[in-house]
């Protein structure tokens, strides 16, 4: 399991472009990673159909990390079409549910409507958790550590925020 | 059953009702409030939880009864609504507009659309697209917390441009008005920027010398500026309709320091809930007068039933439905007797009281319906939404959710001709417009347009708006690009939101459902809503194009998605609720949460339900105050002018109770 937590971390920080301090820093005491991982698991398991999904992604980033490549071309050869739609899908998936805290649906384009895309919150902790408000250099709406007047000052640089 | 009698029987909690409350509390008379909500918690930790919780942050994601419930999501029910037949004190949520066909989804009811009508046809019936609160202390739990006051050209529609009705009395109203204004301004805390407003009253021709009051200031500073104001502040040289266009600092009901309640901390919150307080809830003035010792106030307590005395005309007591939960059986009944009685349940739940209480063999269409006009006028600020990206970052999604506005646009001769708005200024990004952060996010991770910011969509200013034309159509991001791409685009999302005046029309009005009801077994509302008049949809024309126009001024792309045509006619989940046609324009409209208009005072009791001291005209010891009696929308957020009427009002009450204690002590003392 904890050698799951490790690729899982691992293969986010690089399909987010956050740093493992941001997403699972050494002293964690949200711990967001480990009410993910198990989302992660069974929805994908769910959603695919396929029992050993989740260990194939998991397999795949391991080995590519074991290569040494840069982030960016582990990232691509993780979303590579030719692992199969669900594979691709289910990374992408990763992305979203760090970003936003919750699981996606994806909605297909109807006569009236483009695609588009509704989310189930995981849970409280993963909505304040989530990277969308500090991609946005800024907190969670209704849970800021801020004082008066910030917001009449740039915040401190994006790096600050993903750690990169 | 209650046996001891007060001076002052309340239906409703909320701001109108508290500060009536506090008023009569503070002088000695006994009052007591029927609250149908569940009590105010002693630390809003648990409001906050069910808020960090909710998958749809909308305005009454906090608060019981619940909005929804993702576990009973079915196909036919996607966002798991509750059933307000179940449910004892259901209100209208803003998740229920798009059920508004489906009465088991959607706890008002709605008239079926008459056949025939195409997109444009002013009789098209639509959602009413604003909600409320029912829980101790009302609705300003979710307000915004802006601050404005009405013009007095706003209480002389008819007279000045022909239009609507006049209020009675007119200018001398907002001149009487003017002390309770200031009450009111201090009663909320108001953090204001006195200068600010000084040249806007002086455009519109409010003078300082004693239309305002000469010693008058706000009670705190301004709330500073946020970076996306500084960017829309420098419109200066562009007029509309002949009126000049600045932004200004808006009047707020949040603290800009340290007081009785906290400083802000720009928790970006304030609808649906400040997590500290630092903005004014009406439950600060419920606790005043709850402290005075002279107010009662009982929960979970639904008014049911207004009582008449046949001889006398006068009000008798007010029966209620007592529950222990929510979704279970009633646990008792009772009825509440006073010398006066006051309704404060908010512009729909009052008139719904009002018919409700139609067995007193005199009044058969309900208390104080008379005029028949009790239901009537249903008005709201209807809102245009427009949004865009600026040039350069003024980093969205911090601060108030609010902080400054256009005002100058909310009077002048065009109103001959079209509907006056004010233009508020969103600080949180896209939130609203287009439920970002989502949404842009999900395009970028899965490669969908629903942004318009990862396809080949092209503006009405005719601009092409992929936001990284290096990048192609539907791109599917990660790592440092997506991080990038998000920043980007949310750091510079903006948003306008044009308030705009809608007229009072007989015809929109809340009725009594004929065939649904809540738990209680009381009749659910059954609301028509129509947008009519040309006068309003030329305010929608005129929003479209100034936005556009604002957008250029600084240098911003406009996003706004012009709505899809609206489909009047299929199965329920298929009919549009908020868009209409107008030449040849697609528009959506958005609530405010202004509700206004619906038990309306007058100078005739023809024509109006309460006479200007906001009393019964059929029942003289009956009183109603909120936005109900609101002749017309105007062009300010109703609260202010919600409080000082009610200031206005419990002068008026206590004056009575005077008069009404002498006239008895002197029939005392001429019969003994
Ligand atoms: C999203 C949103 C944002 C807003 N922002 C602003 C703003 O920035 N500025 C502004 O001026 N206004 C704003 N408003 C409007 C403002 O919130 C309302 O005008 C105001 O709160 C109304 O106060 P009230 O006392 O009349 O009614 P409420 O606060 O609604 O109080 C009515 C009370 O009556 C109780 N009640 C109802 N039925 C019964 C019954 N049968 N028996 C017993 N009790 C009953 C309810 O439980 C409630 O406590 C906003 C509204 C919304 C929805
Ligand atoms: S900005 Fe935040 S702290 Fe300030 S009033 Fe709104 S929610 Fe409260």
């Amino acid at each position: 399991m904890s050698n799951d937590m490790d690729n899982f971390v691992g293969l986010s920080v690089v399909l987010t472009g956050f740093s493992r301090e941001v997403l699972a820093p050494d002293l964690d005491p949200v711990d967001i990673k480990s009410e993910y991982l198990p989302v992660f698991t069974a929805n994908v398991t769910k959603e695919s159909g396929d029992p050993s999904l989740v260990a194939d992604i998991f397999q795949k980033y391991a080995m590519l990390q074991s290569q040494t490549l840069t982030p960016q071309q582990i990232g691509e050869a993780m979303l590579d079409p030719a692992n199969g739609e669900a594979f691709v899908l289910a990374c992408r998936k990763l992305i979203f549910m760090w970003y936003a805290g919750a699981w996606p649906t994806i909605v297909p384009a109807s006569a009236t409507a483009q695609a588009s895309t509704v989310s189930d919150l995981i849970s409280a902790k993963a909505y304040t958790a989530s990277l969308v408000w500090q991609v946005m250099q800024s907190h969670p709406m209704g849970d800021s550590n801020y004082r008066y007047g910030y917001w009449n000052k740039p915040p401190v640089p994006l790096s600050d925020y993903t750690g990169q | 059953m209650t046996t001891q009698t007060y001076d002052l029987v309340i239906v409703g909690s909320g701001i109108s009702g508290s500060i009536v409350a506090y008023e009569l509390g503070r002088q000695g008379k006994k009052v007591l409030i029927l609250e149908a909500g569940q009590e105010v918690p002693v630390d809003r930790s648990g409001y906050m939880r069910t808020f960090f919780k909710a998958n749809a942050k909308t305005p009454e994601s906090p608060y019981p009864p619940t909005t929804q419930d993702p576990k009973a999501s079915t196909p036919d029910n996607p966002l798991g609504l509750p059933d307000p037949a179940l449910e004892n004190v259901p209100r209208y949520t803003v998740l229920q507009i798009n059920s508004w066909r489906n009465p088991a989804q959607c706890y008002f009811t709605y008239p079926p659309q008459a056949p025939g009508l195409t997109g444009d046809s002013p009789e098209v019936v639509f959602a009413f697209a604003s909600s409320y609160e029912r829980i101790g202390g009302g609705t300003t739990w979710h307000w915004l917390g802006t601050s404005l006051r009405h013009f007095w050209h706003d209480f002389e529609l008819k007279t000045l441009y022909g239009h609507g009705v006049d209020w009675p009395g007119g200018q001398q109203f907002y001149q009487a008005l003017v002390p309770y204004y200031e009450k009111a301004t201090k009663e909320i805390g108001v953090s204001g920027d006195k200068a600010a407003m000084d040249k806007i009253y002086t455009q519109f021709d409010v003078e300082p010398s004693g239309k305002y009051g000469p010693d008058y200031d706000y009670p705190m500073p301004p709330i500073v500026a946020s970076l996306v104001d500084n960017l829309f502040a420098t419109v200066t040289d562009m007029t509309v309709d002949g009126n000049p266009v600045y932004s200004s600092p808006t009047p707020q009901g949040r603290n800009s320091l340290p007081g009785d309640r906290r400083q802000c901390a720009g928790n970006t919150n304030c609808i649906p809930i400040c997590p500290i307080q630092a903005k004014y809830d009406a439950t600060v003035t419920l606790a005043n007068a709850l402290q005075t010792g002279n107010v009662d106030i009982l929960y979970r307590t639904v008014a049911s039933n207004i009582q008449v005395d046949a001889a006398t005309g006068e009000v008798t007591g007010i029966d209620y439905i007592t529950y222990d939960d929510h979704l279970g059986p009633p646990s008792g009944t009772g009825t509440a007797v006073g010398t006066k009685y006051l309704l404060a349940a908010h512009a729909i739940e009052t008139p719904r009281l009002l018919l409700m209480s139609n067995k007193n063999a005199k009044f058969p269409d309900g208390v104080a319906n008379s005029s028949g006009q009790v239901g009537r006028n249903l008005m709201d600020h209807i809102m245009y939404l427009a949004w865009g990206l600026a040039k350069d970052p003024v980093y969205a999604y911090r601060g108030p959710l609010s902080t400054s506005g256009y005002e100058s646009l909310r009077d002048g001769a065009f109103r001959k001709n079209r509907s006056a708005y004010r233009i508020e200024i969103g600080n949180e990004g896209w939130q609203w417009a287009a439920n970002d952060p989502y949404t842009t996010l999900a395009d970028f991770v899965f490669g969908q347009n629903a942004s318009q910011l990862n396809g080949n969509s092209v503006n009405q200013q005719g601009q092409p708006l992929r936001f990284n034309p290096s990048l192609p159509a539907n791109s599917q991001l990660f790592g440092q690009q997506l991080v990038d791409t998000l920043n980007g685009v949310y750091i510079r999302q903006i948003r306008l939101g044009y308030l705009i005046e809608q007229l009072p029309d007989p015809d929109n009005r809340v009725q009594l459902s004929p065939t649904e009801t809540d738990h209680l077994g009381l009749p659910r509302p059954l609301v028509t809503y129509r947008i009519r008049n040309d006068y309003e949809r030329e305010a929608f024309v005129s929003a479209k194009a100034v936005s556009t126009e604002i957008f250029n001024a600084i240098g911003a792309t406009e996003y706004t998605i012009p709505p899809p045509d609206p489909v009047l006619y299929g199965a329920p989940n298929e009919v549009t609720a908020t868009n209409f046609q107008y030449k040849g324009n697609n528009f959506t409209f958005y609530g405010a949460g202004h509700i206004v208009g619906t038990y309306r005072i007058g100078d005739e009791k023809t024509n109006s339900v309460l006479n200007p001291r906001q009393q019964s005209w059929d029942h003289a010891n009956l009183y109603m105050v909120g936005s109900g009696v609101f002749p017309t929308v105007a062009t300010g957020n109703p609260t202010l002018t919600i409080a000082a009427l009610a200031f206005q009002a419990a002068d008026n009450i206590l004056q009575d109770l005077k008069q009404s204690s002498e006239e008895e002590a002197e029939a005392m003392a001429s019969s003994s």
